[in-house]
């Protein structure tokens, strides 16, 4: 005959109260690890007034540090096109000012994105070199525009070096249109540029114009849209560009009988995509290593915790015999504190180690300047001063030209003294 | 049973503090409140330095090409004040500066050091000038001396001045040399009465985050 005894009490099999807490506790700090990413103040939704310099002026104004430059970058740009040129002078200048700073600068910021439980979007932003390049080419347009060609020329040499430490020496220091200049801004300030000529030659298929030191207005002219970036990777540590290719091919400007062409000279997407590897993607690649680690880590003292848990309670079944001497199976259930402490050790392991998992930070930074063109050209022509009527046309990849994006635009010579610059972007803003 | 309960139990102790090594330390933030506003001399280095020109090289190039130009003969022992124009600084350098920053200190410099040995002229005030002139010659304003004599000077020298530069970037840094060269050219014969120069070279490295 077989006869159980009661059970024990619920009370008797439940956790101990140490245990509860703890993996009450542990759960809570799970979740707290799961932190969500607040909308960065460049991205808050701030009351729109509909004029990007306005609205851009104010996100820079509630922007944090880390993400100012990015902000300048993209302000400078959209001054730029829009004409208002002291805006993106002074945008770029502070932009400019704050990368050349960082050598010795705010560094803490940078120090702490290369920690474990600190995103990479945490630091300072000053841009990948594609962009840095840009702010230097943007802001040395604005020099010539200012009748400096000199100062122009050393934004196109900082430039160009920060194209040079690339990883493949095929690609170092290989933007056309930066030596183009280089050798210009020297022929016209009554130097030699023909070896800039001769670089900027030697980096291109297309036949260059030769310098014409009387060309007055000079036509830099910009189209397609730049490189995307994107976190790839099982972690997202991996920093990816995603390009797509631009509609339009080609450009003219037409002014009066003369015409000239903008054939790609420079193609951003190709400079983004050819850097080669960055130091901060093997950091990026320990973070990763390191959170999957925790991760298994994790999983396993769980998985040791669960098994270990299951043995706390045992239930053993012995023979007695009563005061009748009537003999019965009796069920008893023995605690093993030895397993209890060991579930509550593990798990508390277990938990800390997904907690240090779901807490380190591995994504690539993405934050991008995402108003840059993909393709960058070049012309010059002679006009005399005064106010000149011109079409700009853009062709597609079949050499169309694309109606919507034709437009009137008067090029107004001024000061001899000084070189006419006349920026035209596909892009509106 | 027991036994391996308490191995359990104590691997998962030791293990704890090793997994935890893996983490790297935070030194903890510096300045967490911002670094206050500090006034410093215009020729010590600051707190945030790149590799570029900056105002410590700007005071010691400027002192330096003061100093020595007081000191020539054809200033020390003129006969007559010479004039001096000063012809924009050339950049040949990756930085772009203000040009005009550099000659103006040197003018200043030799101004108030040199106790009036020299003169400059003020070019820069040329048209300003003119249209006075042309008002005092038309009678439109009044003029303490004769406005159809023309009593703008001519220039004994030009003084003017190159920044030349070289640059390196790799994975292990930025160099910059910069070599600033200034010289003093007779106006009448060409010839180069006064040169000297003053080399800066710079090297640093970026935060890895950054390369």
């Amino acid at each position: 005959m077989t006869d159980s005894r009661p059970a024990p009490s619920s009370r008797a099999r439940r956790p101990s109260l140490v245990a509860l807490f703890a993996m009450s506790t542990a759960g809570l700090l799970t979740f707290a690890g799961c932190a969500t990413i607040p909308d960065t103040p460049a991205r808050r939704a701030a009351p729109r007034t509909g004029d990007p310099l306005i609205d851009g002026n104010a996100d820079l104004a509630v922007a944090p540090d880390k993400d100012r430059v990015l902000l300048e970058y993209r302000l400078g740009v959209t001054a730029l096109r829009m004409g208002d040129y002291e805006l993106a002078k002074a945008k770029f200048d502070d932009a400019i000012a704050r990368i050349g700073g960082l050598i010795s600068g705010p560094v803490d910021a940078a120090k702490r994105s290369r920690g474990l439980f600190t995103a990479e979007r945490e630091k300072v932003f000053i841009g990948e070199p594609y962009e840095r390049v840009m702010a230097f080419y943007y802001r040395g347009l604005l020099y010539w525009r200012d009748g400096q060609p000199d100062n122009a020329r050393a934004c196109f040499r900082s430039a160009q070096l920060l194209d040079s430490d690339a990883e493949s020496d095929t690609y170092k220091s290989d933007y056309v249109l930066l030596e183009y200049l280089d050798g210009l801004a020297s022929a016209k300030l009554a130097a030699d540029g023909s070896e800039a000529l001769a670089r900027a030659e030697k980096l291109t298929k297309n036949q260059l114009p030769p310098y014409d030191t009387e060309a007055n207005v000079l036509c830099f002219v910009e189209y397609g849209r730049g490189p995307r970036k994107y976190a790839a990777g099982e972690h997202g540590e991996l920093l990816r560009f995603r390009t797509e290719p631009s509609r339009i091919r080609s450009a003219t400007l037409t002014v009066g009988e003369q015409t000239v062409n903008f054939l790609p000279w420079d193609n951003l997407n190709f400079q983004a995509v050819t850097r080669g590897g960055r130091v901060m993607d093997h950091v990026l690649g320990n973070k990763a290593v390191f959170k999957q680690g925790a991760d298994t880590v994790g999983d396993v003292a769980l998985v040791g915790a669960a098994v270990a848990a299951d043995n706390i309670y045992k239930e053993k079944r012995r023979v007695v015999t009563d005061a009748q001497g009537r003999r019965r199976v009796v069920t008893e259930t023995e605690r093993n504190e030895g397993a209890q402490t060991a579930a509550i050790a593990l798990a508390l392991v277990g938990i800390f180690s997904k907690i240090a998992a779901a807490a380190t930070k591995t994504d690539a930074d993405v934050r991008m300047w995402d108003n840059l063109p993909q393709y960058l050209s070049f012309g010059a022509l002679r006009l005399p001063p005064g106010e000149h009527a011109a079409t700009v046309q853009f062709y597609d990849a079949n050499g169309q030209p694309v109606a919507d994006l034709t437009r009137r635009v008067t090029l107004t010579v001024g000061d001899p003294a000084k070189d006419t610059v006349v920026i035209l972007s596909e892009l509106k803003r | 049973m027991k036994t391996t309960s308490r191995f359990l139990l104590l691997a998962s102790v030791a293990a704890t503090p090793v997994f935890f090594t893996g983490c790297e330390t935070t030194q903890g933030v510096r300045n967490p409140a911002g670094v206050p506003v500090t006034e410093m001399r215009p020729d010590e280095k600051g707190f945030v330095q790149g590799t570029g020109v900056e105002s410590q090289d700007l005071v010691s190039v400027t002192d330096k090409m003061a100093r020595s130009i007081v000191g020539i003969p054809e200033i020390a022992r003129a006969q007559t004040k010479p004039s001096i124009v000063l012809e924009p600084v050339v950049n040949n350098t990756r930085f772009p500066i203000n040009k005009d920053i550099f000659l103006s200190r040197i003018r200043v410099q030799l101004n108030s050091k040199a106790a009036g040995r020299v003169g400059f002229m003020d070019r820069e005030m040329m048209k300003t000038l003119e249209r006075e002139r042309a008002l005092k010659q038309s009678g439109q304003v009044t003029a303490s001396a004769d406005p159809n004599v023309v009593e703008f000077k001519g220039a004994d020298y030009f003084l003017t001045g190159k920044l030349e530069g070289m640059s390196t970037r790799t994975t292990q840094g930025t160099s910059d040399y910069v070599l600033y060269t200034f010289r003093l050219t007779n106006a009448r014969t060409s010839e180069i009465v006064w040169e000297d120069f003053a080399e800066i070279k710079k090297q640093g490295l970026e935060d890895a985050a950054y390369r």
